[in-house]
């Protein structure tokens, strides 16, 4: 995992801690270069995750978590779960569907099936896991298994808040499919500090978009999904 | 060596095109083993076999251009006192066009072979109605990886193919059903030999073939070919013959090749050079290539009693020949292969010397395809899942005159050739093309004429 430069990626205008083990703040997308919001891009599919440099409490995966296929789309398209955590991929649309992930690690194939319940896969290691589907291309989603029960999405505006974390030094990390994840160390509770301190006591994150919304990929077999039936005069 | 220097500024500002632009940090996990990988670990090949067909609602113009040849009265329709070039089949028809079934096995992503057979193919028949209908298509066998246009190699390699293919120039992904002038006179139709090529790391390659060589002979660039030559047509004892199928308005082309032709073998080279961003969704391929062979004296072809190669240049009676001052065939031409996400463009453009007869060509396609939104489905696949509209603008500049007697004028016509048409993906591997061409040609008077064509085609495969 790639920790982006704070002068490029991320500009913190503040930290501070509202409650003694609680964090807030706002995430704003930008443009490359950071000059204008990237309006285009959806700040509620950021993921932000605290991991206590201690370790955290293993959190229970219960009941399956959900990603269903509809519309040729992967609802929802980020999903944070827990390490070991079942996701399950209900097929909502009347047409075939293959889920696979070739995520080191995480490599599963669901095959082809249909509208239904679909099928369920148990994630067991640490990571980040690019999910598609190899009939269609336009198929993007991510799943990041995590090793700490701390994590949250932002809303619409981008806020976000993490409650009940545990005192202590740790590392707060911002991923964005479009962007290069942001990390940075953190000692809770955090007094306000330095040029970057906000009197509201918030992290403003501004965070560069440098990636298309559809990743280049290839299918589930390493093959392109544009050239095959390409020719006419071979089979598809 | 002022194109020498063109040439070598192409080649530097392709060069800049390769790997840092175009191959820039894709974040790409490791895809799994290929089929073809999987195939060979289970030691067993994979075997698929398809069917193909196609049904197509036609309306021709009907369109009679006289030809300067002292046809005597019993060799013309009664109560015609000359022949025409005409519309093979003129007015509105609804056709089986094709009927083809594929068989490939794939031992190993470097053994595989892959068959073709033609039941029915109106389009490609050879090239007249009495010619063979049921016909071995393709039958190769290949040996080694071929690297894929427009797609980067991932490694260096060879491969040889052998047994009946098609040529390494011809298009291999067209969007409309009808076919431009350049791919018909030139590379519309198989060969049969070996091609053998190289990828040079993941940009160059390299490719040669040694094969039989198509014949040439005349054909109409409109979805049928007419029937030149039959029995019918010819046979002195059956006078004033008026066959259903006319002759259309013909250019010289490459047709099926009739038998494996050891003495006047044609061989080939390409030079090409490719690059693609890492998925192949971007991507673009050049390539420059040439053929040559020795023509026929007295070549024939099945259904017909028209000669081929030099036998057809010499005219009726070996009487009213073109000028011709050898027996060789040359061709040179360039290819472009252009992927930009759902937009694919090909042009070519060959120049041509046959027997001494100079004639260059050029075409070029441009498609869009458009994803569908997700309305109605049917057996678990998407209806409607595809849109593509697509042009095609071909000509063929003829730079050689016609005797001055001809039974075949249209020989030496400029032509442009325009399709313009419509596939919508209806389900699956089942599309629905819809197009029209516009053929404008220049007779020797200067007068430009038309002889245009509608084509919708249901395509099924399964």
């Amino acid at each position: 995992m790639r920790i982006t430069s704070l002068a490029l990626a991320l500009l913190v205008t503040g930290a501070a801690v509202a409650g003694a083990e609680d964090l807030h703040g706002t995430i704003q997308l930008v443009t490359k270069g950071g000059k204008n919001a990237a309006t285009e891009s959806d700040v509620t599919q950021a993921v932000v995750y605290f991991e206590p440099a201690g370790g955290a409490p293993p959190r229970r995966a219960e009941a399956p978590f959900e990603m269903v296929t509809r519309q040729k789309q992967f609802l929802p398209r980020v999903l944070a779960v827990p390490r070991g955590a079942r996701v399950r991929f209900p097929n909502q649309d009347p047409i075939l569907h293959n889920v696979f992930s070739v995520s080191p690690g995480n490599f599963f194939d669901l095959g082809l099936y249909n509208q239904g319940p679909g099928k369920e896969q148990k994630l067991d290691k640490p990571g980040l896991v690019r999910v598609f589907c190899n009939v269609h291309h336009s198929m993007v989603a991510y799943i990041l298994v995590l090793d700490t029960p701390y994590y949250t999405q932002p809303g619409p505006d981008g806020r976000f808040s993490l409650t009940g974390l545990p005192k202590g030094p740790g590392r707060l990390t911002i991923w964005h499919e479009q962007a290069d994840p942001w990390t940075a160390s953190l000692t809770l509770p955090q007094a306000q500090q330095g040029p970057s301190a906000s009197p509201s006591g918030s992290i403003t994150a501004r965070v560069e978009v440098v990636r298309p919304r559809i990743p280049p990929h290839l299918n589930k077999s390493g093959q392109s999904y544009f050239h095959s039936g390409r020719d006419s005069y071979q089979q598809p | 060596m002022r194109r020498t220097r063109r040439w070598c500024g192409c080649l530097v500002a392709a060069l800049c095109m390769t790997s840092p632009l175009w191959a820039q940090d894709q974040a790409q996990d490791q895809p799994a083993a290929s089929a073809d990988e999987a195939g060979a670990a289970g030691g067993k090949p994979q075997l698929k076999w398809g069917l193909e067909a196609k049904m197509n609602y036609r309306r021709s113009e009907d369109n009679k251009f006289p030809v300067p040849f002292p046809f005597t009265p019993d060799q013309l329709p009664v109560g015609q006192t000359k022949g025409f070039e005409e519309t093979v089949n003129a007015g509105s028809h609804i056709e089986l066009s094709g009927v083809s079934l594929f068989l490939d096995g794939v031992w190993s992503e470097s053994l595989k072979a892959h068959l073709k057979l033609d039941f029915i193919s109106l389009y490609e028949r050879n090239p007249t109605s009495t010619g063979t209908q049921t016909n071995v298509d393709e039958a190769w066998i290949q040996f080694g990886r071929e690297g894929g246009h427009a797609l980067l190699a991932t490694h260096s390699g060879i491969y040889v193919r052998v047994g009946k293919m098609g040529k390494f120039e011809r298009q291999n992904d067209r969007h409309l059903e009808s076919y431009g002038l350049v791919s018909t006179a030139f590379n519309r139709i198989e060969d049969v030999g070996v091609e053998a090529g190289a990828d040079l790391g993941q940009h160059f390659y390299v490719k040669g073939s040694y094969t039989s060589g198509n014949p040439v002979f005349m054909r109409d660039p409109n979805a049928l070919a007419g029937d030149n030559g039959t029995p019918e047509e010819v046979q002195p004892l059956l006078p004033h013959p008026d066959p259903k199928l006319k002759t259309g308005v013909v250019i010289l082309y490459d047709a099926r090749v009739q038998d494996i032709d050891q003495k006047h073998p044609q061989t080939g080279l390409a030079l090409g050079w490719r690059t693609a961003d890492i998925e192949g969704r971007n991507g673009i391929d050049i390539m420059a290539w040439g053929r040559e062979r020795k023509m026929a004296q007295d070549g024939t072809i099945q259904g017909s009693a028209y000669g081929t190669d030099i036998d057809l240049l010499n005219g009726p009676l070996d009487a009213f020949s073109f000028a011709i001052k050898n027996d060789r065939k040359r061709e040179a031409g360039g290819n472009l292969w252009l992927y930009l996400g759902g937009f694919s463009f090909f042009a070519q453009y060959v120049d041509q010397d046959l027997a001494g007869l100079p004639r260059t060509g050029l075409e070029a396609e441009a498609s869009w395809s458009f994803d569908l939104p997700l309305v109605w489905s049917l057996g678990g696949q998407q209806l409607f899942p595809t849109l593509a509209p697509a042009v095609r603008y071909s000509m063929l500049d003829n730079k050689f005159r016609n005797p001055p007697v001809t039974p075949s004028p249209s020989f030496s016509w400029d032509w442009t050739k325009i399709d313009a048409g419509l596939r919508l993906g209806i389900v699956g591997a089942t599309d629905l093309t819809v197009e029209y061409a516009n053929n404008d040609f220049i007779l020797a008077s200067g007068a430009h004429r038309n002889n245009n064509e509608y084509l919708a085609t249901l395509h099924w495969r399964m």
